[in-house]
């Protein structure tokens, strides 16, 4: 039996960085707003200070933050030829399930994403010429420009308590920051973290291969600091448990202590945590949506949340769900090519070396999250003519430590035993003394990758699960193999005593080990409803009152991590409600 | 030039050693508590991260029953008095080994009498 509750204005599915965001800014407008988290409360002064923290048995090992993977989870092919399995255990990547969302594990990295992603089959067609581009290749332009999201960008950065330095000032470039990158209108809010030993090593070796290396920009607070909104953040204490962890020194950007708490001292504002949404209401006429329904996860009652506005901010992959269990737009056929639901599903690609240096102290659990220097070379340079490598899109590289966990972290050279005496002394040997550099690379939407609904598993809620199909394409290793020359070759230049070196992979993609959390695509944004599921304000072409808003809206994946335009795009969204929408409900785009 | 380092360091190590400066501005000191606002308040009972700094300068380490405290501190037996807050704010893994305080210290002596200033009236 299904309890009908009173109307409200909004109501939000999850509550991380876009919920959070979004819960803010429509109750300071006088919207009455419920917000639907399927996990628990968190919060820093419970939570993430000792003895609860620093534990990675229960938040590397056990994924305490993680969605359960026994109440709902993807099966997964690498085409559509296969039969696709559930995914048991989480592995290649973890979306978050309590109040914060992933916004509470991750590491901070912010990044602008440019008009090189937002135009980018503009771009590639007018330097390179249509054929450039594979036909299977399904990139498309993302129907928002650079210049629009810029002061959004900026907004994010400044919630977030960016630590960076700033490569390109209202069109004059800055040393030491990311000359390629797009003008900003003003520098990061917080100067860069101090560097580690393994990212100055790197940062030399890079500038001395004549690239030009930066400090990641990181929502690591590199000083204590009150954001514009009054939250306030700690400084850094370089304690190495970032990615995965809750910060204890409340120096990390995460929506349960800025936006969320907001928003929770608002009369206008309601939590329910434990709910999870099954299902988005049309009204009969399928132009708009009424509401959803949800379950309470601790006793199973079953809810129905009238609303005037919807706004699905989950992880971009449950976003795609709810979409395509509440039967909203056409469904994707990647052989017909036909439907928007679930296509363009990208993720990311990536090569590392591991460079063993006889004598030298890293000191591996000084880190913060953003404690690499990076080189955008073979990224957002668009003078890098790739037309000799053959590959769209790039990669960005860096050097020196994300997190160096006791439990996991063992980085031995090529060839040592993997157990026993000899793995032991290599271990207690190299532990200290290792450094690496990393690829991430891009993927390009494929026709084949994509999201569907599985046809023969089912989650705890009786529905289907989401069926993932996804495999690296010659673009990606191609890019790999140009990735892992230059890695190499600056790794050599640094003289380690040992190295391991990178190297293309080129074996289908599976769903272990562990490779990144940055999922995108499914319910993209566009500028025709036959191309995208979302219009420029993440709006649902379909029901005009229905807004999806995360790393969904993506049309293809970039080399970068997704947060800088997901926090950005739910400003954008946010103002574009506040502004225009409620005063006149309807597409704000027309079809 | 290494000689005078040498003296300059040892001199520095003198002056913390000694007692702590009385001629803090408390105005100043608001500004340095910026490095603390993150996880104290200084209402009574709003106990954040850290416990509430509220009556800090008539407490024992400690004290607060609603907060859970590290065993180190429980255990320090330390009265807070100007005196020991800039001890233990210089370096407070050094005064108290174990303490779950994440910061790693404020180095500058007028610096911590500046905020120590500020804490005297503001946590009345």
């Amino acid at each position: 039996m299904t309890t009908k509750l009173k109307e409200v204005d909004v109501v939000i599915v999850g509550l991380g960085w876009t919920g959070g965001i979004l819960a803010k800014e429509l109750t300071e407008a006088g919207m009455k707003v419920v917000a639907l988290e399927r996990g628990g409360m968190r919060t820093s002064e419970n939570d993430y200070s000792l003895p609860n923290i620093r534990d990675e048995l229960r938040y590397v090992v056990r994924h305490d933050l993680m969605q359960n993977t026994a109440r709902d989870t993807l099966t997964v092919r690498n085409n559509p030829q296969q039969e696709a399995l559930p995914m048991r255990r989480l592995g290649s990547f973890l979306p978050g399930e309590v109040v914060g969302g992933s916004g509470v594990h991750w590491s901070g990295h912010t990044w602008r994403w440019t008009d090189m992603e937002f135009k980018i089959r503009s771009n590639y067609e007018e330097r390179y010429g249509k054929k450039f581009i594979p036909d299977d290749m399904t990139i498309q332009d993302w129907g928002i420009s650079y210049a629009e999201l810029e002061p959004y960008y900026e907004k994010f950065e400044y919630t977030a308590a960016v630590s960076g330095k700033a490569g390109n000032l209202a069109g004059t470039i800055q040393d030491g920051g990311n000359p390629f990158e797009a003008p900003r209108a003003r520098d990061y809010p917080l100067p860069p973290l101090t560097p580690i030993l393994a990212s100055e090593m790197f940062t030399n070796a890079a500038r001395n291969a004549g690239y030009h290396p930066f400090p990641r920009p990181s929502a690591n607070a590199s000083q204590p600091y009150t954001n514009p909104d009054g939250s306030k953040f700690g400084g850094c204490q370089y304690c190495g448990y970032c990615q995965r962890f809750g910060c204890e020194a409340n120096a990390k950007g995460s929506a349960h202590m800025t936006v969320i708490p907001i928003a929770m001292r608002s009369p206008n504002f309601e939590l329910r945590t434990h709910s999870w949404a099954t299902k988005v209401l049309k009204d009969s006429d399928g132009k708009r949506v009424t509401g959803v329904t949800y379950t309470n996860v601790l006793n199973g009652e079953e809810f129905e949340q009238p609303a005037s506005i919807v706004l699905l901010c989950a992880y971009g992959i449950n976003n795609v769900h709810l979409l395509l269990l509440s039967g909203i737009g056409a469904p994707y056929d990647p052989v017909a090519q036909k439907g928007v639901v679930g296509k363009n599903y990208c993720y990311q690609t990536g090569a590392g070396a591991t460079l063993f240096f006889e004598g030298k102290y890293f000191n591996p659990f000084m880190n913060a999250g953003g404690s690499n220097a990076t080189i955008d070379d073979f990224n957002t340079n668009w003078a890098f003519d790739r037309a000799p490598h053959d590959f769209l899109g790039g990669y960005n590289v860096s050097g020196g430590f994300n997190t160096a966990l006791p439990i996991g972290y063992r980085p031995v050279p090529s060839g040592t035993p993997q157990w026993g005496t000899a793995w032991k002394q290599a271990t207690a040997k190299w532990y200290q003394t290792a450094m690496v550099i990393n690829a991430s690379g891009s993927v390009m939407a494929n026709r084949y990758n994509c999201f569907d609904l599985d046809p023969t598993y089912r989650n705890a809620f009786g529905q289907p699960l989401m069926r993932m199909t996804f495999d690296y394409k010659d673009n990606e290793h191609k890019m790999g193999v140009h990735a892992a020359q230059v890695i190499n070759d600056v790794a050599k230049s640094m003289n380690p005593t040992k190295l391991n070196p990178a190297r293309a992979r080129t074996d289908p993609w599976t769903v272990v080990p562990y490779q990144s959390t940055h999922n995108t695509g499914g319910a993209i944004m566009g500028t025709t409803p036959r191309e995208s599921v979302l219009n420029k304000y993440l709006q649902s072409w379909d029901c005009h009152n229905l807004f999806v808003i995360g790393a969904n809206a993506f049309p293809h994946n970039s080399s970068y991590n997704p947060t800088g335009p997901v926090g950005a795009l739910a400003y954008w969204t946010a103002d574009a409600i506040k502004n225009r929408y409620v005063k006149n409900p309807g597409p704000l785009v027309q079809a | 030039m290494i000689n005078t380092m040498r003296v300059a360091t040892a001199l520095s190590v003198l002056l913390l050693a000694g007692a702590a400066r009385a001629d803090g501005d408390a105005v100043r000191g608001e500004a340095r508590f910026q490095d603390c606002a993150a996880c104290h308040r200084l209402e009574a009972g709003t106990n954040n991260v850290g416990p509430s700094l509220h009556g800090i300068l008539t407490r024992k380490a400690g004290e607060i029953a609603d907060f859970r405290y590290s065993p180190a501190i429980k255990r320090s037996g330390i009265v807070w008095t100007p005196e020991t807050l800039d001890k233990f704010i210089t370096d407070p893994q050094a005064l108290v080994p174990g303490n779950r305080m994440p910061y790693a210290g404020m180095a500058n002596a007028s610096d911590r009498a500046d905020l120590i200033a500020y804490l005297t009236k503001a946590s009345q």
